[in-house]
C-alpha cells in the first residue's frame, strides 16, 4: 500500500527483537559448558563435547561477546578432534544445523588450519545431513550463530 | 596444495546449490521494474545470509544470495607481484567481455578479483547445475591459466635475455 510509508523499517528491525537472556547470564552458562566441555576432552569424548559446546548456542541474543564466546568453545573442541569422521557419526540429528552455521563461521575466520578443518566438516557434514541444512544455514537471518 | 582444492571446490559447489535457488520477483519500490535485488539491497527480508568461503589467508570466495539474484564473488591466488599483475589483466579482459559470458559481472566487487551476477533468467534459460559446473571450472582454471601465463612469460624473458646478451660475449 502506497500510504504505508514507514522508510524502509520491516519485521527484521533490531527494535522488534526481544532479548529473552541478559548476556551476562548468557556468559555465564558459556562459562559452565566450557568446564563441561574441558573435562569431556580430557577423558576423551569428542562427540559428548561437541554436543555440549553446540547445545543452547546463543542465537536469540545480538551480543556478538556472547556468539564470540561460544565460537571459541565449539572451535576449541573441533581443533583437538584427532578423529573427523566418528565425530560427526554419533552427533545429533538437531545440532546438524547449529554446527553447519559455526562451520561457515570458521570458513569465514580466513586462518589456514580452521579453514582446513572446516571445509573437511563441510563436506562430511553434507552428505550425512544433505542439502537442507545448508538452505536453513544460509536463510535463517534471525538465529544467527 | 591440491589437498585442500578438492573440498574447497566442493563446499562452493555445495553451497551454491543450496543458495542458487531463484525467481522472478519484479521490484518492490518503483514498478515495472524488475532488478536484481542483491546489487540494490533496498529490502532486508529478500537477501540471504552472505557467506564467505576462505582456503586460505589468500584465496576466498563470498556468496551474496536474494530471492531472484546470485552475486559470487572470487579473490584468486596470488603469490608474488608477477602473478598479481598477470591476474588483475587476465580478469579484466575477461571482464570487459562480460556481454559474451552472460553472468559475469563487468566489474568486480570491493576487494575481490571477479564477480559472477546469476539472476533468475540466467536459471530461466540455462540449467542450474550446469552454471554450477561453469562457475566451478572456471575457478579450478583460472589458477593453471595464471601458472602457464608466468611460465611463457619466464620463459620468454629468459629467451630475449639470453639473445640480447649474446651480443656482448
Amino acid at each position: 500500500m502506497a500510504d504505508d510509508e514507514d522508510n524502509g523499517s520491516s519485521v527484521l528491525d533490531a527494535d522488534t527483537f526481544v532479548e529473552t537472556e541478559a548476556p551476562a547470564v548468557i556468559i555465564a552458562r558459556i562459562e559452565g559448558k566450557s568446564r563441561q566441555v574441558e573435562r569431556l576432552l580430557r577423558i576423551p569424548q569428542y562427540t559428548e563435547a561437541l554436543e555440549t559446546a553446540l547445545m543452547d548456542a546463543p542465537t536469540q541474543t545480538r551480543d556478538e561477546q556472547c556468539k564470540a564466546a561460544n565460537w571459541i568453545l565449539v572451535h576449541r573442541v573441533l581443533m583437538a578432534t584427532k578423529d573427523v569422521d566418528g565425530l560427526l557419526l554419533g552427533l545429533n540429528p538437531e545440532l546438524h544445523d547449529v554446527l553447519m552455521k559455526y562451520l561457515y563461521r570458521g570458513l569465514a575466520t580466513g586462518d589456514r588450519i580452521t579453514c582446513d578443518l572446516c571445509l573437511r566438516l563441510h563436506e562430511k557434514l553434507f552428505d550425512m545431513a544433505g542439502i537442507g541444512c545448508i538452505m536453513r544455514a544460509i536463510s535463517d537471518t534471525q538465529n544467527l550463530v | 596444495m591440491a589437498n585442500t582444492l578438492r573440498p574447497y571446490l566442493t563446499c562452493i559447489r555445495n553451497t551454491l546449490t543450496a543458495a542458487m535457488c531463484l525467481q522472478n520477483f519484479p521490484c518492490q519500490e518503483v514498478e515495472r521494474h524488475n532488478k536484481p535485488e542483491v546489487e540494490f539491497k533496498t529490502s532486508k527480508e529478500l537477501l540471504l545470509n552472505p557467506i564467505l568461503i576462505c582456503r586460505n589467508e589468500a584465496e576466498k570466495c563470498l556468496i551474496e544470495s536474494s530471492i531472484n539474484s546470485l552475486r559470487i564473488s572470487i579473490k584468486v591466488k596470488q603469490a608474488d607481484e608477477l602473478e598479481n599483475i598477470l591476474a588483475k589483466k587476465f580478469l579484466r579482459f575477461l571482464s570487459m567481455r562480460a556481454e559474451s559470458f552472460q553472468v559475469l559481472r563487468r566489474k568486480p566487487v570491493q576487494g575481490y578479483d571477479i564477480s559472477f551476477l546469476i539472476t533468475n533468467f540466467h536459471c530461466e534459460e540455462m540449467f542450474k547445475h550446469k552454471l554450477i559446473d561453469f562457475v566451478v571450472a572456471f575457478m579450478e582454471d583460472i589458477d593453471k591459466e595464471i601458472s602457464e601465463l608466468k611460465l611463457s612469460v619466464n620463459t620468454r624473458g629468459r629467451l630475449v635475455a639470453t639473445e640480447f646478451l649474446r651480443q656482448f660475449t
